[in-house]
């Protein structure tokens, strides 16, 4: 397995992205291939030990900054570490790309390159919110589609429905729509477009409107949204639990160990699923361990095969 | 210009699940729900048909279906003209 980490995107880069690498070439039996600036990544690479056989540089002499406009900056940066590393994955050199960088820039890349797979029209982000019982609830998007159509959000109920029985291994996984209200007919245009069409799906399992506090209650396994929403319930659930772990260290000393399950950090990265090809947003901060975990979640995708597995869901629809 | 227009239109129809008839050239890319993805998508699409590599565009400054197409055509004339 081989996977193909942008060394030069987020706001730890160069250091905290190869320090990752290494920290996921010790837990694996995977190869890991380095792309960005050729210079930077070798003097990176000079304070660690590593079986060179399993570490590969691929020199990419552009970045994409945050504060660009991605489609346009894509088109102009042929030579940007996010696109170059997205190519090997195209050429098969690579079974997934990993980026903290900017994720307008890694979704368009995904679509340019990868190509969107046939009947998705933009591909959502999914992450994994921890409920009771151990449980995850998958929601979908988590932020690459800030304005949706109700047909799109029915396309990410089917890849959420795919990522869920293929990865999670969910029987049947129940399928809920994020709303502001459980009852039929709440919501806005939107979501009320979204509820009749998604209650018209065959083959899907879908139980009706979720309101965001019962996220965590297990009534789901995906939980379908638009990026918009998805993104501001994270960062809302991020902030939440921030504040309650230094709360808690404040009033007693100690934080609780389930507010670790939360930490972006454990968490690493988020699928972009609906192209023809792996791969993982990671959080613009990532560190060290959050590179390493995105690189297992990476790791995972590709051993659980999830592009195959969308395909034969949406080949259903 | 017409040729490409009306493959353009296609292009982009096809994209976007949508009427090619509802696309004319005074057509706006936001009256119609296209967003930078599609619009490039599009000229990828163009650039595979033609065999070219279309300048980067900034595609803030053609807002509408005609100008991005007014703008294609002179790069190919100007091509065809080169060779």
């Amino acid at each position: 397995m081989k996977i193909a980490l942008d060394i030069m995107g987020g706001d730890f880069s160069p250091s905290e992205l190869v320090a990752g690498a290494m920290l996921w070439l010790n837990e694996s039996d995977g190869q890991i291939i380095l792309v960005g600036k050729k210079e930077i990544i070798e003097s990176e690479l000079k304070s660690y030990s590593f079986d060179s056989a399993r570490v590969a540089i691929v020199n990419a002499s552009q970045v994409i900054g945050m504060d660009e406009s991605p489609v346009t900056a894509l088109r102009k940066k042929k030579d940007a570490s996010i696109a170059v590393a997205t190519q090997l994955v195209k050429a098969g050199k690579a079974d997934a790309v990993v980026s903290c960088g900017s994720t307008g820039a890694q979704m368009a890349a995904a679509v340019f390159i990868l190509g969107r797979m046939l009947g998705i029209e933009r591909p959502p982000i999914v992450t994994g919110i921890p409920g009771r019982d151990g449980k995850l609830t998958l929601l979908i998007d988590a932020g690459a589609n800030v304005d949706c159509r109700p047909q799109q959000l029915v396309q990410f109920a089917r890849l959420g429905r795919a990522y869920a029985s293929g990865v999670l291994k969910i029987d049947n996984p129940r399928i809920a729509l994020i709303n502001n209200g459980e009852e039929r007919g709440k919501g806005n245009n939107l979501t009320t477009q979204t509820y009749e069409l998604l209650s018209e799906q065959k083959n899907l399992n879908f139980i009706g409107n979720l309101e965001g506090r019962e996220l965590f209650s297990g009534k789901c396994d995906v939980a379908v949204c638009d990026g918009f929403t998805g993104n501001i319930l994270l960062k809302t659930m991020e902030g939440m639990v921030l504040f309650i772990a230094a709360y808690l260290k404040q009033e007693m000393g100690k934080t609780s160990g389930v507010l670790s399950r939360f930490d972006y950090t454990q968490i690493g990265g988020a699928p972009l699923l609906g192209v023809n090809g792996i791969s993982i947003v990671c959080h613009g901060s990532s560190k060290r361990e959050a590179v390493c975990a995105g690189l297992k979640i990476a790791q995972e995708c590709v051993a659980n095969h999830i592009v195959d597995k969308q395909l034969k869901e949406l080949a259903e629809m | 210009m017409e040729e490409l227009f009306e493959l353009a239109r296609k292009f982009l129809a096809e994209q976007m699940d949508i009427d090619p008839e509802s696309i004319t050239m005074d057509t706006n890319f936001e009256d119609i729900n296209a967003d930078s993805i599609d619009i490039v998508e599009m000229i990828m699409a163009l650039e595979d048909y033609y065999e070219v590599e279309f300048p980067e565009e900034d595609l803030e400054d053609y807002p509408t279906m005609g100008s991005l197409v007014q703008a294609l055509y002179e790069f190919l004339r100007q091509v065809h003209d080169e060779c």
